[in-house]
């Protein structure tokens, strides 16, 4: 449906997200850091720009931004403010100090991404997400729900995987999540979003493997080996990604939504 | 609509079908109408890409958060059939039957629900069971993708059919509980719904049970826990005791690739959320201590398996020449600048004179017996656990060399102090060999005791009091008063009683090793098992018993029988075996393991007793039948212990089965006491005839017990039962 408006550009017929067979599969993201700012919208932008459908998301109480000192940070609430309207305002403060600090940098690019952060605690999973259409990456996200959680930091794999266990699993529906570990600064939010990206393609092409895989001699019959599917394959994919990528520590698991 | 349909390429339906989900997506009332029109398009003989699709979508459908529950009792009674073929059809691709389960999985608490309320509508819910039974039939068999649904499939029936708390989401069906159904339905039975839900939760955890190495697995059976824990609480138990006995990092023996590493790290990191997570929200569960130890003690565990180098963020030490060093004090400074130069004059010294060790004029008249005694001790250990060994070795030098000063300077009056053996202090140059022990700092203790003629640790514990250096001798610690039997057998009592003690607080040998079989030490590890094989050890082989009996022998001279002379001398042993007696009967279902392994000790014993031919008194046979006794008193129909329990001891005898016999005075039991009979027919054949003794026994006295006591004769007693009623007749 919403691939219609020719995502991949190719002369196939188009296809949604969510239910073609093949090279066209794309596994749906989700990333999460603590003010879904900086890591978190790294990742959300890189994965958008490879056509991934993906939301992004904050763990913290509030948006959290450096202040003119460290004990004067400045505090947004969750889902009520707008990139836009925190860059106006930082803007108006103090423009020297948050250009050179590299914050409105930041939230113009977020602007660009989506309206504004979100909390992960308020994400209600399943509940269709239709109305972010300019959102980019929101192709393929309709359904509101996600694959894969690729969380910035060990604290916000907590803080998910501890709501999934709170959530009590209402929608049957499994997802990997997987926390890796990305230092609050531009430079590794950066190589985070360049990592979370080999992550997705890897984890990608195997699901779209597995999928390929048609019919798959006789289920009920057949041994074993061969049998195995996407999920399976994702401690194997992420243990090669991770030798790649040995500075950013990855823990992983399998919860229900 | 699926006529239209059809006349399209596989590719162009899709697109169809996507348009229509957009359609529900944007307004949910459309829902019924477009999952009735799509189930002819997508049951199990349309092409693959449209089944999975109609999966996916019907999983879609049932979980959304957007319908109430109403209206999904609507789609699911309209779903079900679809759902059964698709699910039953052979050979199904994993995808498919992936959806499928997951569908099935919402559709559970709604089509009970419907069924709870519509009880005429029978047809849906046998759909409902068959799909159920077909589902549990896939998981034995399927991979782990799919069986990881099959795990959620039996967490959603596990839901529905406990008793709840109340304390869930009112939403997606988590509510559905045995609560809500009525005792008088016609198709739900409570008692079969429930013992269902239990054997399913045996299955769920069976992953943790055997220690599995699947971590997809082990996962996502932890994850959909927690709500089990929170809201059914008759499954919170069962659960905690498997979770806290299942050991994540069984793994870590085999060799470390990149994979097994994420695994390990994934099955421990999602143990130990689950338990954080449920002791944050319990703090006051009884089991509370025991989680935090565990989630401790796997903290610990896995950090000593991942070194530094995989730890969160490894310390980057600051390069050298940071202007922040100047910020940190230097704790430790350069030891051998720390102690002052004393200068001594003859005569006598304060103790706090030769132990000060700072420069520091202040804390050289700090007053230490202003401090509790109990914080210095504190204070010290934290100390001595954190010093470098250069600061400590310096300090003991330090104050060696000040001792040595000391003698020298002490008037030759006192020919002691010139004692050969502790002369060559302070010359001594290996310092290396120093050891803070008892042994080895003779020499040491023995200049102390010479200082202070006084108890050494009092007056060190009173602080600097002005001790002058008093007249040295040997120090000797006075003879302990002699302790004769009887004191002893007093003290043995307290202290056998004591030697329980740990056990309630000791952890289960959750990181147990694989078995070690026969090669197992008794008390490798400090957990409840190894003190628990320490005890039987102790009670059965005890030295005490040995030398105590064999007087008995010779002074009673066998007038007394064995078994009376054993109750009437507690023996230390016999001590032992009471407590243990009543340890096993506090929580004999739990505990029955110990028991077993306590009564193979005795048979043990007993066979070695036989063998060396002293007459000692045999115990086994006595405790066997106390503790069958014990348990008789409290079995219910359903406590099958006793079947394991009868299988697993060592030796049966005839007063023993005789005792099942009596059981069968209960009518609500004689199937347990039978069933019980039957496996050890069949399973031990060297007391098959007295089992069978035992049942037609059974037959013979009690009328309730004949009906099964009968079919089991016919089988293995052919002819019996046709014996005896001729006998009656005649």
């Amino acid at each position: 449906m919403e691939a219609a408006n020719g995502a991949t550009g190719s002369s196939k017929p188009p296809q949604n997200g969510q239910n073609e067979g093949g090279s066209d599969f794309k596994l749906k993201f989700c990333t999460v850091c603590a003010s879904n700012q900086n890591r978190s919208m790294e990742g959300h932008l890189r994965l958008a720009e490879a056509k991934f459908p993906v939301i992004s998301f904050g763990t913290g109480s509030l948006v959290r931004l450096p202040g003119p000192s460290i004990t004067q940070p400045n505090v947004y609430k969750f889902n009520e403010t707008s990139y836009d309207g925190i860059y106006r305002e930082l803007e108006e403060k103090d423009p020297r100090l948050y250009r050179a600090n590299g914050l409105l940098n930041m939230l113009n690019r977020n602007r660009s991404i989506k309206w504004g952060p979100e909390r992960w605690q308020d994400w209600q999973v399943g509940v269709p997400r239709l109305k972010h259409q300019k959102d980019q990456g929101s192709q393929g996200m309709e359904g509101g729900v996600a694959d894969i959680v690729i969380t910035c930091e060990e604290r916000c794999w907590d803080a998910v995987v501890d709501d999934l266990l709170a959530r009590g699993s209402p929608l049957n529906r499994p997802v990997h999540v997987i926390n890796i570990d990305i230092k609050d600064n531009h430079e590794e939010a950066s190589v985070g979003g360049k990592a979370m990206v080999d992550l997705a393609n890897s984890l990608n092409k195997v699901a779209a493997e597995e999928r390929d895989k048609i019919g798959t001699a006789a289920f009920d019959g057949g041994s074993a080996a061969g049998r195995s599917g996407f999920d399976e394959r994702v401690p194997e994919v992420l243990g090669d990604w991770q030798e790649r990528w040995p500075k950013l520590p990855a823990t992983w698991t399998l919860a229900w939504f | 609509m699926a006529a239209a349909v059809k006349t399209l390429s596989v590719a162009e339906q899709i697109q169809q079908l996507n348009e229509a989900r957009k359609i529900v997506l944007e307004n949910a009332s459309y829902y019924d109408r477009i999952v009735k029109g799509i189930l002819p398009i997508i049951g199990p003989t349309s092409p693959v890409e449209l089944r999975r699709w109609g999966a996916e979508f019907l999983a879609e459908s049932l979980s959304t958060p957007v319908l109430n529950s109403r209206d999904k009792e609507n789609l699911t009674v309209a779903i079900l059939d679809t759902l059964r073929l698709l699910l039953e059809s052979q050979g199904e691709d994993p995808l498919v039957l992936k959806a499928s389960i997951i569908a099935a999985a919402s559709a559970y608490p709604i089509a009970m629900r419907w069924i709870i309320h519509n009880s005429y509508h029978k047809e849906s819910w046998d759909a409902m069971t068959a799909i159920k039974a077909r589902i549990l039939r896939i998981w034995d068999g399927a991979a782990s993708p799919v069986k990881v649904c099959c795990v959620k499939f039996a967490q959603r029936v596990v839901l529905a059919q406990t008793a709840s708390n109340g304390m869930e989401y009112k939403t997606n069906g988590l509510d559905v509980s045995l609560a809500m159904v009525p005792p008088n339905h016609p198709l739900l039975d409570h008692r079969l719904l429930e013992a269902e839900a239990a054997g399913l939760l045996d299955r769920m955890l069976a992953v943790l049970q055997d220690n599995s190495s699947d971590a997809l697995l082990v996962d996502a059976t932890l994850n959909c826990l927690s709500i089990l824990v929170r809201s059914r609480p008759s499954t919170s138990n069962r659960i905690m005791n498997t979770v806290l006995g299942f050991n994540p990092l069984k793994l870590a023996n085999s060799p470390m690739t990149p994979k097994t590493k994420v695994l390990i790290k994934s099955m421990e990191k999602t143990t130990r959320m689950l338990l954080i997570h449920l002791l944050k929200r319990d703090p006051s569960n009884a089991l509370a201590p025991r989680i935090q130890q565990h989630v401790e003690r796997l903290m610990r565990s896995r950090a000593e398996i991942f070194d530094d180098s995989n730890r969160k963020r490894a310390y980057a030490p600051p390069p050298a020449n940071e202007y922040d060093n100047a910020k940190r004090q230097k704790v430790n400074g350069d030891p051998q600048q720390a102690a002052p130069v004393q200068v001594w004059t003859p005569g006598p010294q304060s103790l706090a004179a030769v132990f000060s060790l700072t420069n520091i004029m202040g804390l050289q008249g700090f007053d230490a017996t202003q401090v509790p005694a109990a914080l210095t001790a504190k204070i010290n250990t934290k100390c001595l656990a954190s010093m470098s060994p250069q600061v400590l070795d310096h300090a003991v030098n330090t104050i060696r060399t000040r001792l040595a000063t000391l003698y020298a300077l002490a008037p030759p009056v006192q020919p002691p102090v010139l004692n050969p053996d502790t002369s060559p202090l302070g010359v001594d140059e290996d310092d290396d060999d120093y050891e803070p022990d008892f042994y080895a700092a003779e020499d040491n203790e023995q200049i102390l005791n010479k200082l202070d003629s006084a108890p050494t640790d009092k007056s060190l514990i009173r602080g600097p009091t002005d001790v002058a250096l008093a007249p040295l001798g040997p120090f000797k610690l006075p003879a302990p008063p002699l302790v004769d039997s009887q004191v002893a057998a007093k003290v043995g009592q307290a202290t056998s009683s004591r030697v329980f003690a740990p056990l309630p607080s000791l952890e289960e040998g959750a990181l147990r090793k694989p078995k070690a079989g026969i090669n197992r030490l008794a008390a490798s590890t400090y957990d409840r098992d190894s003190w628990l094989t320490l005890i039987t050890r102790l009670a059965t082989r005890s030295a005490i018993e040995d030398a105590s009996s064999s007087i008995g022998i010779k002074g009673e001279d066998g007038a007394v029988t064995t078994a009376a002379r054993a109750t009437t001398t507690p023996h230390l042993s016999n001590m032992i075996r009471e407590l243990l007696y009543n340890y096993v009967l506090e929580d004999w279902r739990r505990r029955i393991e110990v028991a077993v392994a306590w009564l193979c000790e005795e048979w043990y014993n007993d066979q070695l007793t036989k063998r060396a031919g002293t007459g000692a008194p045999l115990h086994y046979e006595r405790w066997a039948l106390r503790l069958v006794d014990g348990f008789l008193s409290y079995i219910t129909a359903q406590d099958k212990v006793l079947t394991r329990f009868l299988a697993e001891i060592p030796e049966l005898s005839r007063p023993l089965l005789g005792r099942l016999k009596a059981l069968c005075g209960d009518p609500t039991k004689v199937q347990l006491a039978l069933t019980s009979l039957l496996y050890l027919v069949m399973m031990r054949p060297p007391v098959r005839e007295v089992a069978l003794d035992t049942v037609a026994g059974i037959w013979m006295e009690y009328e309730d017990a004949r009906p099964l006591a009968s079919k089991y004769l016919v089988k293995w007693r052919p002819g019996f039962i046709e014996s005896q009623q001729q006998i009656k007749a005649q």
